[in-house]
């Protein structure tokens, strides 16, 4: 007989259970100022000991079975593991939600899928969508989107962090959510591309849309709507990217187009980017299909060195157009 | 008088007013939460009743049609308590439909019978020897596999739900019969009404704990009867069976499609148990019938690839009605070890967690989870429907991969999968529907087809030590040629059409529409097992599993 998992989340009588957050970068941060701001108890655990006014921070995982909704902040390559150790302390009670642009292996699993296989928790979502880092902590009007088949992970992350300035919306499609969110991820390198070549918006907006549109083929394939990719956290964020938010994966599309190697060019973006290895993996699933990601493709030869930005955009051009 | 110690079902027949009963007043307190949800509710119901009775124009008609006009006429001027009274009558017409029965001297009876009934259909010349030997004779034919211990124990400790692919509507006789083998208790399980109708059948299902779906009545208080009616249940207790690929399957694909109606309630029944205080822990058991012969391959595929194939969603023409296809079928697989066999996978709880064998959850990480947490917020058990259609598709999912993992593949799956996927080499570029009209049209050498089979097999075989796949034990170990001798022997003379003709030195794939419908149990794996020599035929024929 397996000793069973002692207490889920808990709280004092009257009181709301505190929030966890995992990871202790920019976003994970910014989350637990946003929250304490609101009032809620928050535990926050990182690697390294931070000291954050109001928040209890530790380096203890199991810590934080004690919050009924949990964020993960970490990224990905680091969250099935950090996943099968937080899994130890939780059970079906906790809700999870991540923050991540990931998507793993060949087969582009999802990270919701990631943390349902390597948790108990099965009440799980993401949060993805324009809002950043900066917005969250300076309180600037914004949005976000939750995925998650499970509405009360949506209800919980509004009576977590929604304001007067930030808008939560919810969506069922869990996965599309996160596909969206990948793509955008691996499109704002374009964005970064452009900026650094000089070409016109039209020319942005394109490559955009047609790398939306090739992906809105792909994604059923991994049970997604293809829909979503049209909303907040498609589209919606690569307006964002469009009008200019410089995020790292902009500036990391920027360096690249000067030349730089990968290495280098990440070192100018100063961040973890997603989007490097995954446009890569995306163009090989849907070949696998059937299915032809020429946007996509396109980027993983920039960023893998095997083509020039502009011979990229000519190769681009040159193909044969077709009814949308 | 059943004995202490006999499963829950034994006990139906005096519990069975309180049931309907039961069911009746949960399903017209949810309607009746609003007078306009009253209202609706039992418009709705008017409406599509008159539409069904009108179009049918039977005794049922005559029976019925002028209540319900007379309920449609008045329903405008009713008063909220009259609504409420109208309510509660019709839901306890549709409970008492439903409801079934068991009668445990029926039961005993048909284990004793139905064994020997089969026997003597199979050899009607041998009547008095086959009437003794019919146990053995079933038993030889019918291998059951998989958890059964493990099931048993479960049993002792909450409600087991077995959750089968549907191939035939053989499945359920030979289910009854796979659980008494294995010394499990007999279930509660929905049938469509229209099996009642069959003189074979229909007495041991009016006895055996069988409820009735009626799929003409299309009220939504009806499907609200058979949702709570199948909660109930298994809140009390009984075991139940669901088919929850909801009909048979068409294609013989493994079902990737769930209909999550009936195992919503089985979920919804473990939540309501828990906000009453009662831990009555539910298992789901995802359960494989894998035949080397399908009585009705020929009607279903056809529906299949016909367009209108929807709306043939209850078939009442084919096999199944016709004794003499019994015959013929059962007297074909007579001479086949285990032609049938029924794998028990491992349970899952409600949320698609494994169990151990005293019923605890596990978790990912290996630790006994509390399956209660599931279904609390802050502390509490709630209940949430939203929630719980949540767990349900999750649940879907789970099993949906165990249906791959505990398919049990079988020699005319093989041999069929080889012939058609040298049609689909054969025939680069051409659509599905040409291949189906190639008739007789690609012939193989037999020396290519035993090796291309044994190649096969041995591939499967490594899939198979991964826990990815099943074989027929009988087919992991033999000759390749007797494989090949097999499937061919099996087909042959039960089916209208001839699958495969042996010519000697080569085989000619004759009927490439029954070569498509065995074959379809392997789309899942083909690519796996190809091999280079075969890779494009079979990435074309993997196509074939996202199709419905």
């Amino acid at each position: 007989m397996i000793a069973p998992i002692p207490s889920g989340p808990s709280a004092a009588p009257g009181e709301l259970p505190p929030v966890g957050v995992v990871g202790g970068g920019g976003f994970g941060q910014a989350l637990a100022n946003a929250m304490i701001r609101r009032g809620r108890k928050v535990q926050l655990w990182s690697r390294r000991r931070l000291e954050l006014e109001g928040v209890e921070s530790t380096q203890e995982l199991g810590e934080l079975k004690r919050s009924e909704l949990l964020f993960l902040a970490v990224p990905s390559p680091y969250v099935p593991e950090t996943a099968e150790e937080l899994g130890k302390h939780l059970d079906g009670e906790h809700l999870l939600v991540h923050v991540s642009r990931g998507l793993i292996g060949d087969d582009l699993l999802t990270l919701s899928g990631v943390l349902r296989l390597r948790t108990a928790a099965h009440r799980v979502g993401v949060l993805a969508g324009p809002l950043d880092a900066e917005a969250l902590a300076e309180g600037e009007p914004t949005g976000a989107i939750v995925g998650s088949r499970f509405p009360e992970v949506a209800a919980a992350v509004r009576e977590a962090i929604s304001s007067e300035t930030l808008r939560i919306y919810e969506s069922r499609d869990v996965v599309g959510v996160e596909i969206a969110a990948a793509v955008v991820g691996y499109l704002a390198l374009a964005v970064g591309m452009g900026q650094q070549l000089g070409v016109s918006p039209a020319t942005v907006a394109v490559a955009l849309n047609r790398g939306l549109a090739e992906a809105a083929r792909w994604a059923p394939s991994l049970q997604a709507d293809p829909a979503t990719l049209y909303g907040l956290a498609g589209q919606g964020d690569l307006l964002a990217v469009a009008g200019g938010d410089d995020r790292p994966e902009v500036r990391l599309g920027r360096a690249l187009a000067t030349g730089a190697s990968l290495e280098e060019a990440g070192k100018a973006a100063g961040a973890h980017i997603e989007g490097v290895t995954i446009a890569r993996r995306v163009d090989a699933h849907a070949r696998k299909i059937g299915e032809a990601t020429p946007v996509a493709g396109m980027i993983a030869d920039v960023v893998e060195g095997r083509r020039a930005p502009t011979d990229a955009m000519a190769a681009l051009m040159a193909r044969e157009v077709g009814t949308e | 008088m059943p004995q202490a110690s006999d499963p829950a079902i034994f006990w139906f027949n005096g519990e069975r007013d309180d049931i309907v009963r039961e069911v009746a007043e949960r399903v017209a307190e949810d309607h009746g939460r609003s007078v306009g949800s009253l209202e609706l509710a039992l418009n709705d119901c008017a409406m599509t009743e008159m539409r069904r009775l009108d179009s049918q124009g039977d005794d049922e008609a005559r029976r019925d049609l002028g209540k319900w006009r007379a309920l449609s006429r008045q329903l405008g001027r009713m008063s909220e308590g009259e609504q409420r009274k109208a309510i509660r009558e019709v839901t306890h017409r549709f409970a008492e439909d439903v409801a079934g029965n068991f009668d445990p001297r029926v039961y005993r009876m048909s284990i004793r019978a139905v064994p020997k009934l089969l026997a003597t259909l199979m050899q009607p010349s041998q009547m008095p020897r086959a009437l003794t030997a019919g146990q053995s004779v079933l038993d030889r034919l019918l291998s059951v596999e998989g958890e059964t211990e493990k099931i048993k124990g479960l049993q002792q400790v909450g409600s087991v739900v077995y959750v089968p692919t549907h191939s035939s509507n053989l499945d359920s006789i030979v289910l009854g019969r796979a659980l008494e083998q294995a010394g499990l208790s007999p279930v509660v399980y929905g049938a469509g009404k229209n099996l009642f109708t069959n003189p074979i059948i229909s007495f041991f299902m009016h006895n055996l704990g069988a409820y009735r779906v009626d799929r003409r009545i299309n009220a939504s208080l009806y499907k609200d009867v058979l949702k709570t009616y199948s909660q109930v249940m298994i809140e009390r207790g009984y075991h139940s069976l669901f088919f929850p690929g909801g009909t048979r399957s068409r294609s013989n694909l493994i079902e990737n499609h769930l209909k999550l109606g009936l195992m919503g309630s089985a979920l919804s029944a473990f939540a309501h148990n828990q906000t009453r205080g009662v831990d009555r822990k539910v298992f789901f058991v995802p359960t494989t019938i894998n035949y080397a012969l399908t009585l009705e391959a020929e009607t279903l595929v056809e529906d299949w690839l016909k367009a209108e194939g929807k709306a043939r969603y209850i078939i009442e023409d084919d096999e199944f009605s016709r004794l003499d296809r019994w015959v013929t079928f059962l007297r074909k697989i007579l001479g086949m070890q285990a032609a049938c066999v029924i794998r028990f996978g491992a349970p899952v709880d409600p949320f698609g967690n494994p169990v151990d064998d005293e019923g605890c959850s596990i978790a990912p990480g290996g630790q006994a989870i509390d399956p209660a947490s599931y279904v609390r917020r802050r502390g509490r058990p709630t209940l949430d429907d939203a929630r719980d259609a949540a767990y349900t598709r999750d649940l879907g999912e789970v099993l949906v991969r165990r249906f791959r993992h505990e398919s049990v593949l079988m020699s005319t799956a093989l041999v069929a999968h080889v012939l058609w996927r040298r049609i689909v080499a054969h025939s680069p570029r051409a659509d599905l529907f040409s291949r189906l009209r190639m008739r007789g049209e690609v012939t193989m050498s037999k020396e290519d087809v035993v090796r291309e089979v044994a190649e096969l097999r041995d591939r499967l075989a490594e899939l198979q030590a991964q826990g990815e796949v099943r074989l027929n034990s009988w087919l992991a170990e033999a000759d390749p040629e007797a494989i090949v001798a097999r499937a061919l022997r099996v087909w042959n003379g039960y089916h209208t059409r001839m699958a495969a003709k042996d010519l000697g030195r080569e085989i000619v794939a004759e009927d490439p529409t029954l070569l498509l419908y065995y074959q379809n149990r392997l789309v899942p794996f083909a690519v796996d097992v190809c091999g280079s020599e075969h890779e494009r035929a079979a990435q074309e024929i993997a196509q074939l599993g996202v199709l419905k």
